[in-house]
């Protein structure tokens, strides 16, 4: 018998015809913290959500502290001491953190809730009382309040599933100190789940690697392994390539002034005073953490959003008071955040989603026919590689990768003035996201204004000329892209800065 | 332990409709043959009786489509508006209340001009079916209230109004006290274009033509399908998604109202609780058979005024009519199952444990 508090065996999952899982061996030393590190659609998430209970896997066993556990179940394995603390929350908004916290069962902290909220609150530097609501707090704090929600249940083992996609870097360290506690003098187990690399390394002690659903390294100790090893293990071979900065500017394409606006549903200011001016062949980047305005801005450059104030100038044009097909009338491609919802109307065919940028145009028309549309829709599956089974399946059949490069390449084939993209290559992998880049930087050579909204950072490091941070709808502080530092984008992205 | 997992297809065969169709046709033909069978009749007879009466002879291939042309019509309505993904179940009340509309012009005006006047009237009768789901397409595209409430709702309203009318203000004194409006002169009739076949069915025709066209063809119907798929993607479009529902709804209660002008002036010649035959809860039948397809539902239409004609007759045999409404229910019942597995595929998971 060994220490493994956790181990799972032989783990084989699928669906439909799709292996998530083969084979997959994962075991979990007590009281330390482990990365499990693999690329979106890796399998990670099938994974965890076969540990917690929620999918049953074909073929393997669980054992629990050396027991086998049979059918184990979301209900066996609360009582077994298994949480997960998801990638979106599940937090009660209009409840406090008390109730949050006290809300299951298997809560055990009855009695002594100050006592243990006062503990806790220490160890993750919660300034919050146990009274606030839940809508009150930041999504840093929400987080903390998540996995304390874990500890309240008396979960031993910890799932965290990406916990720093949302988090801005101070906060980011913030929670690895909070979690190195609660390992170490909390007795508990936690896995980190993520593709960053960066945070595998500072977090974790061990770290395991899943590939097209196969196990290709166990409890790898983190101070043994480099960057690139672990790279090579999740992907294979790839070639990183840097992206050349000599690019030549023109003139301003995109000038927004003094844009203020206001949320019809509060009348907490959503942008104030936003203005800001793209070259010709710049990339700028915007960041910040999500909800701080960088939606409304591209809805409002776009056409989408039209109550607000302020000035929006496309090549030397006022189009302030123009819709949307005007502004797409100069040549503006705006590459939404939410791909499929906004850019892809789900339920609809492939080749329908790939008109609407130019249906209304006489390229297709007078009437639609369906031979120009599939005409153009094979030009697109050409030019951006695009693998698509049938132009008449619905949209939402395509894998996230491909429903990108349709979405991109709908909008960039005719090479447009101005791009919008934001967060164009989230939750993608990455040889998606090297070939998005390579498309983005190859629109930025040929002259148009690229204004890219990310919360990932390498990426805006990567891509963009200069960065402007929004915090709280204002334009906190603007970096060159050479005078730039994570940190001092990272402070200002959490509002910290002078 | 083996463990069956339902997953959507990716690519759906183009024929699946008319595959599943034929399905539950043949089932609602099985069907019919047992509760036939149970009532001591042999189907055979019947079902040839039945083919006999309504499509053996040009009379009654004529007579089948005539009562085929208001399922279409409303049908196509449906149609559309199914387009932006929305469900019209009014279109029984749209019927009548194209025959109320087209009445209360052909009372209130004078024209000398038959064919001008006939023109004037089926306009009437589809203005008439637009106002009937005037207040569903507004409150559904301002409030959001569910349509399929709002539009069933109104049947009930426009047959409530339509007893009170034919009791009441039109009521006509030479009707012998049955609860009808009068006749509407000979010279408003629909002409036929030969055997009994009204020129209704000609204009059903060209209306199908014209939905393919508005529904496939058009910028218009790609707007709907878009602001069908998500709202969202329609605003980044630039479509103004709820005027396009607007639309679409109006013209599709304005194609079930002209079904109720079309068989008041072809058929029926006057207002009364039988302009409809339940048509418009049919035409729901036959839409959702077809997978909303106006072609579809003008060859299923047609067979569906078969079958109604074929079960009217069979009534001299001491069968009832109402096996034709058996056979409907449950071709409608197979198809939406065969279709089931055209579109979803099951595998089987064996599970160790």
């Amino acid at each position: 018998m060994n220490n493994n508090i956790l181990e799972a065996k032989n783990i084989t999952k699928s669906f439909g015809n799709t292996h998530a899982l083969k084979n997959v061996n994962f075991y979990l030393h007590k009281s330390k913290i482990h990365g499990l590190l693999g690329e979106n659609g890796a399998g990670k998430s099938s994974l965890m959500n076969i540990l917690s209970g929620i999918y049953q896997p074909e073929n393997g066993s669980i054992y629990i502290d050396g027991i086998k556990v049979k059918k184990l179940n979301p209900d066996l394995a609360a009582k077994l001491g298994i949480g997960m603390v998801h990638q979106e929350f599940r937090l009660i908004n209009n409840f406090t953190i008390k109730d949050n916290l006290t809300l299951s069962k298997s809560n055990i902290y009855t009695d002594d809730f100050n006592e243990a909220f006062k503990k806790y609150s220490d160890i993750f530097s919660l300034s919050a009382g146990s009274e606030t609501l839940i809508n009150q707090l930041s999504v840093g704090e929400k987080q903390k309040i998540e996995i304390m929600k874990l500890i309240f249940n008396n979960n031993k083992i910890m799932l965290l599933d990406e916990p720093t996609a949302v988090l801005t870097p101070q906060e980011t360290n913030q929670l690895r100190i909070s979690l190195k506690k609660l390992s170490e003098e909390d007795d508990k187990t936690i896995v980190l789940i993520t593709h960053k690399l960066k945070e595998i390394q500072e977090f974790t002690e061990s770290i395991f690697v899943l590939k097209d659903g196969v196990m290709v390294a166990e409890d790898l100790e983190t101070k043994k392994v480099t960057k690139n090893d672990l790279i090579t293990l999740m992907m294979g071979e790839v070639s990183q390539s840097e992206i050349r900065k000599d690019n030549q500017k023109g003139k301003d394409k995109l000038e927004v002034e003094n844009i203020f606006f206001e949320n019809i549903h509060s009348n907490v200011p959503t942008l104030e005073n936003i203005s800001l001016k793209v070259q010709a062949g710049e990339i700028l980047g915007i960041a910040g953490v999500s909800g701080n305005g960088q939606v409304e801005l591209a809805n409002i450059i776009s056409g989408i959003e039209r109550e607000y104030k302020g000035k929006v100038i496309i090549n030397g044009k006022n189009i302030s008071n123009q819709g949307v097909k005007a502004r797409k009338n100069l040549n503006l491609s705006y590459i939404p955040e939410n791909r499929l919802g906004v850019g892809l109307a789900p339920g609809v065919s492939i080749i329908d989603n790939s008109a609407v940028k130019d249906y209304f145009k006489s390229r297709l028309g007078p009437h639609l026919s369906s031979n120009k549309m599939l005409d153009y829709l094979n030009i697109l599956i050409k030019q951006f590689s695009i693998k698509a089974p049938d132009p008449k399946a619905e949209v939402s059949t395509l894998s996230g990768g491909n429903m990108q490069k349709l979405l991109m390449g709908r909008e960039l084939i005719s090479n447009p003035e101005v791009i919008i993209a934001a967060q164009p290559t989230r939750g993608l992998d990455i040889n998606a996201v090297q070939s998005l880049h390579d498309l983005i930087v190859k629109q930025r050579d040929n002259g148009a204004a690229v204004m890219l909204i990310s919360e990932d950072l390498d990426e805006l490091f990567k891509l963009s000329d200069r960065i402007i941070v929004l915090y709280e709808g204002k334009i906190v502080k603007e970096f060159i892209i050479d005078e730039a530092n994570i940190e001092g984008v990272g402070l200002a992205m959490a509002g910290l800065s002078e | 332990m083996n463990k069956y997992l339902l997953s959507k297809k990716i690519v759906v065969n183009e024929l699946s409709t008319f595959y599943s169709f034929v399905i539950g046709l043949t089932i609602g033909i099985g069907i019919g043959s047992i509760i036939l069978l149970a009532q001591g009749q042999n189907p055979v007879d019947v079902f040839s009786l039945m083919l006999r009466l309504s499509i053996g002879s040009v009379k009654s291939i004529s007579s089948s489509l005539n009562k085929a042309t208001p399922l279409i019509l409303a049908g196509l309505g449906i149609s559309i508006i199914n387009s932006v993904k929305l469900w019209n179940i009014g279109a029984e009340g749209q019927i009548f209340m194209g025959g109320i509309a087209l009445n209360f012009i052909y009372i209130s005006t004078e024209v000398t001009n038959p064919n001008f006047s006939i023109l004037l009237l089926l306009l009437a009768s589809f203005v008439g079916g637009a106002v009937c789901i005037l207040f569903p397409a507004i409150s559904k595209v301002l409030f959001g209230v569910n349509e399929i409430i709002t539009t069933l709702l109104f049947n009930y309203i426009v047959i409530g109004l339509t007893v009170y009318l034919v009791n009441g203000p039109w009521k006509d004194p030479n009707s012998l006290n049955f609860p009808a409006a009068a006749y509407v002169g000979k010279e408003v009739y629909l002409p036929t274009v030969f055997g009994r076949l009204s020129y209704g069915f000609i204009i059903c025709f060209l209306c199908t033509l014209g939905v393919h066209y508005l529904k496939e063809k058009s910028v218009f119907g790609y707007e709907l399908r878009i602001s069908g798929g998500s709202a969202l993607t329609a605003i980044y479009a630039g479509i103004n998604a709820k005027q396009k529902a607007f639309v679409a709804m109006l013209i599709g209660g304005g194609l079930a109202g002209l079904a109720g002008g079309v068989e008041l002036l072809s058929q029926t010649h006057r207002v009364s609780t039988g302009l409809s035959q339940g048509f418009g809860y049919t035409a729901i039948i036959v839409a959702a058979i077809t997978g909303m397809r106006p072609f579809g539902i003008f060859l299923v239409g047609s067979l569906f005024g078969a079958l109604t004609i074929g079960g009217s007759v069979i009534q001299t045999m001491g069968v009832s009519s109402y096996i034709a409404d058996v056979i409907q229910a449950t071709t409608l019942f197979g198809a939406l199952i065969a279709q089931f597995f055209f579109t979803y595929k099951i595998t089987k998971v064996t599970e160790d444990v």
